[in-house]
């Protein structure tokens, strides 16, 4: 029973050879299995599985079946040599790590639904164990999963330089060739499917092109034409007017700049019009000072003149003088000199002009008389009780002059009411006709009180 | 047609180094010599 379990342990054992040498290595590993499954102490057998594991990049797996087999057979053990060969070489052996790692690693990215970090994840494994039948597949699986069958086909391929008659990649290999001769039929449906847009608007379902193409001149003028007329109605009525607010608040700014101005330079013309006015004034301020101060001067010399002819005894210069003084530019002191002076002299001026213009008279030279008379006239009409003033009329009278006649009657009947000169005056005016004439008469007499009549 | 998600379940992470160890210890090396030579020694014993 033990020898006929050995032997067919070691049929397998040559079946499992068999199948290695022509890289059936999936079919190899799993009679070998069997084989140690009947006899676990088939040493050739143990080390065959370690060798087509290790092929199949499964290095750890290897590396466990030879130490498995080193311990049943510790001498003449050719587990011994591969044991020592990859222990001698720590490139390797960290290799078959890191390797191992990796694809422990691009397995949970898979479970993860990482698929693009298993690819990279994969493909760095493969670029360093290009042996590892797994992770061909474990790729391969997931380009099929992204529809990319030509990768797919290409990684199972190269699996299969390793292990022709691995049924999982034989499997994989089918279905990327059937997806590969469904490809053009699904490609050309997909792109049919791109043309057209599809939606649901009630309860029908509205299928049009996707993209509908308006390649047509008309159309093309059209648009263009429809894109002239929007670019014309945004510039008028936003374009436009922004600038012409732009442009009223630039006029307005600059009518708000020259009223400034003006308002400054009304400013400035009023100032300098206040200016002028002050030196106008200034200046007739300045001519009446003047004025005055030659009337003052005048006055003062006129006053001096007088003084000299009345120290004279020329009391018709002195009085002269004395009327051409102004009293009220004269101070306290000549004011008294001028009051003394002017009584003394205008007594002996006035009875010299009376006897005067009373010899005129008398001569029947009534011009001579009637300038005399004034002379009295400017100093005191009432001289002598009116003599001189009655005198002065009717030397007028005399004289053919009615009209300053009047006047000078006129104010004697005033005067000297109810005396014989003014009934003599009332008479005259009777005669004369003291109307409404008479006044203008006497206006043109008041102005000959100053400037006797010739 | 290939369903991914179940052909994943069949993928098994790959033994690493520091596992060996375990792995082979925990390794269930029984075979059918082991199991013919307990029946023989159970038929004897009874």
């Amino acid at each position: 029973m033990f020898k006929r379990l050995i032997a067919t342990s070691n049929a397998l054992y040559n079946e499992g050879l068999r199948r290695a040498s022509i890289r059936d290595l999936s079919g190899a590993a799993e009679v070998l299995r069997t084989s140690l499954k009947l006899y676990k102490l088939n040493i050739p057998a143990r080390n065959l599985l370690g060798l087509v594991y290790f092929e199949m990049g499964e290095g750890v797996r290897a590396m466990a079946e030879w130490v498995i087999s080193k311990n049943f057979l510790p001498e003449e053990n050719p587990a011994g040599r591969y044991l020592e060969e990859i222990q001698n070489n720590p490139t390797q052996l960290e290799l078959i790590s890191q390797t191992t790692k990796k694809y422990n690693q691009a397995l949970l990215y898979c479970q993860q639904d990482s698929r693009d970090l298993a690819v990279i994840q994969l493909k760095k494994v493969l670029s360093v164990n290009p042996k590892m039948i797994r992770a061909h597949q474990l790729l391969a699986l997931l380009y099929i999963q992204e529809q990319r069958f030509d990768l797919a086909k290409k990684t199972l391929r190269n699996a299969l330089k390793l292990d022709g008659s691995n049924l999982t990649t034989l499997r994989y290999l089918k279905e990327c060739n059937q997806a590969l001769k469904r490809e053009p039929e699904r490609k050309k449906k997909e792109k049919q499917e791109e043309q057209l847009n599809r939606y649901v608007s009630g309860n029908e379902m509205i299928i049009q092109p996707g993209k509908l193409r308006d390649n047509t001149a008309l159309v093309t003028i059209l648009n263009i034409l429809i894109g002239l007329a929007i670019g014309v109605l945004i510039t008028w009525f936003l374009v436009v007017p922004g600038v012409k607010m732009a442009v009223r608040s630039e006029m307005n700014v600059q009518v708000s700049e020259a009223n400034e101005t003006i308002a400054d330079k009304e400013q400035t013309i009023l100032s300098l019009q206040n200016q002028i006015d002050q030196m106008n004034s200034q200046i007739e301020a300045a001519k009446l000072g003047e004025e005055e101060s030659d009337t003052r001067l005048t006055s003062y010399q006129q006053l001096l003149n007088a003084y000299v002819a009345y120290a004279n005894e020329d009391v018709n210069a002195a009085g002269q003088a004395l009327a051409s003084v102004n009293a009220d530019y004269l101070d306290t002191t000549a004011q008294d000199a001028y009051e003394t002076i002017n009584t003394q002299v205008n007594e002996e001026y006035m009875d010299a002009a009376y006897k005067a213009g009373d010899t005129a008279y008398n001569e029947g030279h009534y011009d001579d008389a009637i300038q005399e008379f004034l002379k009295i006239m400017v100093l005191d009409e009432t001289y002598h009780s009116g003599d001189a003033l009655y005198s002065l009329a009717q030397a007028y009278s005399k004289n053919g002059d009615d009209q300053n006649a009047a006047v000078y009657y006129r104010k004697i009947a005033t005067l000297y009411p109810d005396t014989q000169r003014a009934r003599t005056a009332e008479r005259f005016l009777e005669e004369y006709g003291d109307t409404a004439e008479d006044q203008g008469a006497e206006n043109t007499a008041a102005t000959d009180e100053t400037a006797p009549a010739e | 047609m290939i369903d991914f998600e179940e052909e994943l379940k069949s993928y098994e992470p790959s033994l690493e180094i520091e596992e060996a160890v375990d792995n082979i210890y925990g390794h269930d090396l029984t075979d059918l010599t082991d199991i013919f030579r307990e029946m023989l020694e159970e038929s004897r014993r009874n």
